[in-house]
């Protein structure tokens, strides 16, 4: 569990370094996988069915799906990278780390004595970075990134703190992160359709 | 009651299917219309037992007197915009704004947007609440994007990414609510039921539980277009089309703020009230604060009707804010008089926009000589909008600041006032601006409203009339329970 905490940290880290989209959606993919896997490790601890359950819904949406797709619009967009983030990449990786620095704080003033400490402490460094990511960046496709990571850092405060949601609600979030994912491609995909850039720093039409 | 309940999740599911077959547009109205009739009696029956029988629970699915308030809102407004989508969506296909295939997914969206609103209203559990809520976000996403310029997809853009963060740090706080209820009792099946959560909230731990509200608030605050998250509510209400824009601004919004009383009746049993309250009532009156200049200095009607949203969405933050039964009760009675009003002017929106051709409310003029019936009906609704007696909205407004004031809130009852004549003077002088003055000398004189949309504008307006009249005594218990239920009774 220890090894996966520091695995998924490292990929979120990685994230706020990268400007190539296909490079940010295979190390998405990858951190998804590591979450599976974390999930997994939560499930022979407890040997409960559903998080099993949770486990492959994760590699077959989150690792296997929506990357996919993800890398078949980006493979549409020639020549779209994230050149000039507003936060460049430097400071984000330094925000990224003061963002963990906070999240122990967080969780050791918060939830003192809950479970295990440095999963939770990934949990909400994930959210912030993932939260980090949508601000500062002008593509799409990387802010979609951001949400995606938040989402998981969310998904992993579950499964730290709480041993994850049962599965009827676990079932309903999955169906609307896929869905998200989905519109927010299919608004990108039409964003670059229309004739526009899908630089999202652009789209400032609309005002007062 | 079960049945009545899966009967009003299944009917618009079964109205969009079966209008995806349709080859006309005759036919296709006709289904739409008969489902939406359909759905909205169900509804109707559903709040009749409610009022006769008291709450009702069936597994995942629980519905009380708060719930009723909620559904009949959506029962109105369904049935309304249903009406008023008829004769829009006839004359955008006229006018060549549109294609048929895309009236084909206009109204399977929309009955989407109708099963997942009722969805949220009829749920019993925390989590589940949270997927629909979600869901009425990306339901309307594509009615958003609906016409594909460049405006709807950097609105629909702005408004999926707002509201699914917003929306993910509510899930972050449910979660910590989760937690804080399994290191009570452990992981059983009544994760998150509200009646569960209530029931054990001694034990809660109250450090999590306000931790968890304040990402709640936050959360959901965004999907109701609370101040400073509101970013993406002018932009999505002004670029969809009006039906839809009446019902993201009457029951999508009210659904958030029934999110945050569901979360809140858990809640205050937990921790101080004063907490609460001053996090309430300060985000109630930074929305309103916030809407003024935008009101003040518009260029486009539906931005204008937009920014009132916000505003009126904090006066109803402000009442739960306040916190005695007589506020909630106002701020219950002001949703629905809101939803009421500001679809009907959403629909004259429609309308207007339609025949002018134009958004710019520098380009509106002459309202009253051109379209007498629908002028007159717009004067008539903003005079309701902006709080002017006899009209609904001024008694739900005076119940709030009457409340604020008995509450000892002197400063904070009075600064509203000061703020709310603001907006008054904003929205009257542009509605003034548009009802009179010269028509332009371009335009043809006759003017061609279809009838169903006549008869959606003239229920709307008549119903804010009546409720300003009198409350009829239903609605009235309805109310007052609905208050009790929100107070933690």
């Amino acid at each position: 569990m220890n090894i996966l905490t520091i695995l998924l940290l490292f990929t979120t880290l990685l994230l706020t370094r990268v400007s190539g989209l296909k490079t940010a959606v295979r190390i998405i993919g990858v951190q998804s996988f590591m979450l599976a896997l974390a999930c997994t490790a939560v499930g022979i601890d407890t040997g409960e069915v559903q998080i099993y359950v949770a486990a492959l819904l994760t590699i077959i949406i989150k690792a296997g799906f929506l990357p996919y797709v993800l890398m078949n619009i980006v493979s549409t967009l020639q020549q779209e990278r994230e050149n000039h983030p507003i936060l460049n990449i430097n400071y984000s990786a330094v925000t990224a780390c003061i963002a963990i620095v906070l999240s122990y704080g967080l969780i050791d003033r918060a939830l003192p004595g809950a479970g295990s400490r440095d999963a939770l402490a990934t949990a909400v460094a994930m959210t912030l970075i993932g939260l980090l990511l949508i601000i500062t960046r002008r593509q799409a496709v990387m802010q979609i990134m951001g949400m995606i990571t938040m989402e998981n850092g969310i998904y992993l405060v579950g499964l730290s703190a709480a041993k994850g949601f049962p599965l009827i609600i676990e079932l309903g979030v999955f169906f609307d992160v896929l869905v998200a994912v989905m519109v927010l491609g299919i608004l990108t995909y039409r964003l670059k359709l229309s004739g526009m850039s899908t630089d999202t720093s652009r789209l400032k039409k609309l005002k007062g | 009651m079960g049945d009545l309940l899966f009967l009003a999740l299944f009917l618009p599911i079964l109205t969009g299917l079966v209008s995806i077959f349709q080859p006309q547009k005759v036919s296709i109205a006709i289904v739409n219309l008969t489902g939406s009739i359909l759905t909205s009696s169900s509804l109707v029956a559903i709040v009749y037992k409610i009022t006769m029988e008291g709450a009702f629970s069936y597994k995942m699915l629980y519905v009380d007197h708060l719930s009723a308030v909620l559904l009949s809102i959506v029962a109105v407004l369904s049935f309304t915009s249903m009406l008023f989508s008829i004769s829009y969506m006839e004359k955008e296909l006229a006018n060549g704004h549109i294609t048929f295939e895309m009236l084909h997914r206009y109204y399977v969206l929309f009955n989407l947007l109708i099963f997942t609103m009722i969805s949220v209203l009829i749920v019993g559990n925390l989590g589940l609440m949270w997927v629909a809520v979600e869901a009425t976000t990306l339901a309307s996403a594509f009615l958003v994007a609906f016409y594909f310029n460049h405006s709807a997809l950097e609105a629909a853009w702005k408004y999926v990414m707002v509201c699914t963060v917003g929306i993910c740090l509510a899930l972050l706080g449910t979660t910590l609510l989760y937690y804080a209820q399994v290191s009570v009792v452990g992981s059983d099946f009544q994760a998150l039921s509200w009646l569960e959560l209530k029931k054990m909230s001694p034990d809660l731990d109250p450090t999590i539980v306000k931790l968890a509200f304040v990402f709640i608030l936050i959360g959901y605050g965004t999907k109701v277009g609370l101040a400073p998250m509101h970013t993406w509510l002018p932009d999505a209400h002004s670029q969809a089309p009006s039906p839809i824009s009446a019902l993201l601004s009457g029951v999508v919004l009210s659904c958030a703020v029934y999110a945050i009383m569901r979360n809140l009746i858990v809640v205050q049993a937990v921790i101080n009230h004063e907490f609460l309250q001053y996090l309430l009532i300060g985000f109630g009156v930074l929305s309103i604060a916030i809407a003024i200049p935008f009101i003040l200095v518009q260029h486009d009607l539906k931005r204008l009707l937009a920014y009132s949203s916000v505003e009126h969405m904090g006066i109803v933050i402000l009442g739960i804010g306040i916190g005695t039964p007589l506020a909630i009760y106002g701020a219950l009675l002001h949703v629905i008089n809101h939803a009421i009003a500001k679809s009907a002017l959403f629909y004259m929106a429609g309308v207007i926009t339609q025949e002018y051709q134009t958004k710019h409310i520098a380009r509106i003029r002459g309202l009253v000589s051109t379209m007498p019936f629908v002028g007159t009906l717009f004067i008539i609704a903003i005079l309701a909008i902006t709080g002017t007696p006899p009209f609904g909205i001024f008694i739900s407004k005076f119940i709030i600041i009457g409340a604020a004031f008995s509450s000892g809130r002197v400063l904070l009852g009075s600064g509203v006032l000061l703020l709310l004549a603001g907006i008054f003077a904003g929205m009257m002088y542009y509605c003034l601006s548009m009802a009179f003055g010269s028509k332009p000398k371009y335009r043809a004189s006759s003017v061609s409203i279809g009838k169903p949309a006549l008869m959606a504008m003239a229920i709307s307006v008549g119903l804010i009339i009546v409720t300003g009249l009198y409350v009829p005594t239903w609605l009235d218990d309805m109310l007052t329970m609905a208050a009790s239920i929100v107070m933690g009774g």
